[in-house]
């Protein structure tokens, strides 16, 4: 019996640690970056969220806004995800489920990498991206780094 | 729910996918499409075995009494094809393949409508749309967008139409630090009631409001629709012909043509590691359809991919499940008969207006990036000599026992 209420308890113990144990696989910071020819200077960590969760499409200052998202299962594009808006990769899949198979929204292009996407956003001045801080250059402008 | 049978849906969503693809297949590099889909495949147990559990009467479950474990109570797939022209305009169309009342799997086309995005706040959209009664009215068949195993039934059995053949119009603003999305939708609409009774909603209005500040939305939601409903003529004439009682009960309930009236409102709140949600909602027929208000409160916790969660629903009825009906007093033996078994005939429509209760507890666990599992017990409760929500009655029931609901299934998005 008492064997039995040990292996219930390690059971217990283990089963959040196995569920959370994805989150803790990486942690470099990352940072959110526009384009350097981009009069945007910084944003809140709300207002990025609104903008990649398809919640706004507009910049607080007004002007239009496309948000591009890291290659899916990317560990920095589930970071950015964890860290900015607070949801799981799931999470994210399950908000546009809801705005796809209505009809109401696509999620964001895709590019796969640190270059390509510093690129990207470089050349597009209405464009909002992330890539890991290590990755930053003058060409894009850091609207927030997230630890 | 407007529907179309295989044929003419398959028809009708090829030969407006041509329509919408081949002007600007060649003259526009920006546009872009995209294929995607969804399918649920749940087994559900019900040890009611004098009726018949289902999500949704139009699309009738068998758990229960015609099998032990049923598939086709919540299984279902669906396949969505985005069309991007250019920046503002865009096309959708959605089939999905689901029960129907005939007791068979049918394709539907659920969704095929052109977007025109105006401004970044202002959408127009044409064609068949989505019809935002309550707050997952629209995506409630996409298993793998909700929490639980499946929406609510008490609310979400209310609902006859899930789309309109007509146009809206969203307008998004922001006062403060609170963001709105204001949607006023007009079309009309076939709504099959159930395996008999098929209407026509016409006139369909509906405004709807959502409110978002940080992790707590709020939603609002008034809807009206001329709905026409044939085949009940002898039973309305009959009551007539017995002078005023008889009127007063056919001005009752008569539903040839009402005004249907819906009002919800809804809340979620969702900082990420639990969320609650609530939703209130109302549809008054006007008639011996009903008038039912429908309520339910859920909350979850999220472990990682693991999400638990408890669900308390109640439906109600705003008016008497039962009427004495025509007086019978004084009348000769015959019409006697006669008006009993008018009175018979609308106790038993009125006892088809469901009262109940339903406690669920459930977990959703994402076992792969685009599968969610989901495992659901349910405690329902027919109340107020009422059927509930079950379908296909037996002699034997017995409204105001409680009984379980098992159900397990699998959620994919892809």
């Amino acid at each position: 019996m008492n064997r039995l209420l040990r292996i219930l308890f390690m059971c217990l113990c283990l089963c959040p640690a196995l569920a959370l144990s994805p989150r803790a696989a990486r942690a470099a910071d990352l940072a959110v970056i526009v384009s350097a020819r981009s009069p945007v200077m910084t944003l809140r960590a709300d207002q990025i969220a609104d903008i990649f969760l398809s919640q706004t499409n507009r910049f607080p200052n007004g002007s239009e806004v496309v948000p591009i998202d890291q290659d899916l299962g990317s560990p920095l594009r589930n970071e950015f995800y964890s860290k900015v808006t607070q949801r799981t990769p799931a999470l994210v899949k399950a908000h546009w489920a809801r705005l796809i198979f209505t009809g109401r929204g696509q999620p964001p292009a895709e590019v796969a990498g640190n270059d390509a996407m510093r690129k990207m956003i470089a050349d597009n001045p209405g464009m909002i991206g992330y890539v890991e801080r290590s990755a930053l250059d003058a060409s894009v402008r850091a609207v927030l780094i997230v630890r | 729910m407007s529907q179309i049978p295989a044929a003419r849906s398959v028809a009708s969503t090829a030969v407006l996918l041509c329509l919408l693809a081949w002007p600007h297949g060649h003259a526009k590099a920006q546009m872009k499409s995209a294929i995607t889909g969804f399918g649920t495949l749940a087994a559900v147990h019900s040890t009611q075995d004098q009726g018949d559990y289902t999500v949704n009467p139009n699309s009738p479950g068998q758990a229960g009494h015609s099998k032990a474990w049923a598939f086709d109570v919540d299984s279902r797939a669906g396949a969505q094809l985005d069309v991007q022209f250019d920046k503002r305009w865009s096309a959708v169309v959605q089939v999905t393949q689901e029960k129907s009342v005939e007791n068979s799997y049918k394709t539907y086309l659920t969704w095929a409508n052109v977007k025109f995005q105006a401004t970044p706040e202002l959408s127009l959209r044409a064609g068949r749309i989505a019809l935002p009664l309550f707050l997952a009215a629209d995506y409630r068949k996409v298993g793998y967008a909700l929490p639980w195993l499946r929406a609510p039934v008490e609310l979400y059995s209310l609902i006859p139409i899930a789309n309109s053949d007509g146009v809206d119009a969203s307008y998004r603003w922001q006062s403060g630090q609170v963001k709105h999305e204001t949607t006023l939708s007009l079309g009309r609409a076939t709504a099959r009631l159930n395996k008999d009774v098929t209407g026509k909603a016409r006139n369909i209005v509906g405004l709807t409001e959502s409110a978002t500040a940080g992790a707590l939305t709020l939603r609002f939601t008034a809807a009206q629709t001329l709905l026409a409903v044939p085949g009940a003529e002898a039973l309305f004439d009959g009551l007539r012909a017995f002078g005023a009682p008889g009127e007063a009960l056919a001005q009752r309930y008569d539903l040839a043509k009402r005004h249907v009236r819906v009002f919800s409102a809804g809340f979620n709140y969702d900082p990420g590691d639990w969320f609650v949600t609530g939703e209130s909602g109302r549809i008054n027929t006007g008639s011996i359809l009903g008038d039912q208000t429908a309520s339910y409160l859920s909350t979850g916790r999220r472990f990682g991919n693991v999400a638990p969660y408890v669900t308390y629903a109640r439906l109600v009825a705003n008016l008497p499940t039962w009427t004495a009906g025509l007086p019978l007093d004084g009348l000769p033996p015959e019409a006697a008969a006669m008006a009993g078994f008018l009175n018979d005939t609308l106790n038993f429509q009125l006892r088809q207006i469901g009262v109940q209760d339903t406690a669920s507890v459930g977990v959703r666990w994402d076992v792969a990036p685009n599968i969610a599992l989901k495992a659901q017990l349910d405690r329902v409760r027919p109340r107020g000599g009422s059927i509930g929500t079950l379908i296909n009655v037996q002699p034997g029931f017995r409204s105001g026992q409680g009984f379980n609901v098992i159900s397990l299934g699998m959620d994919v998005v892809f």
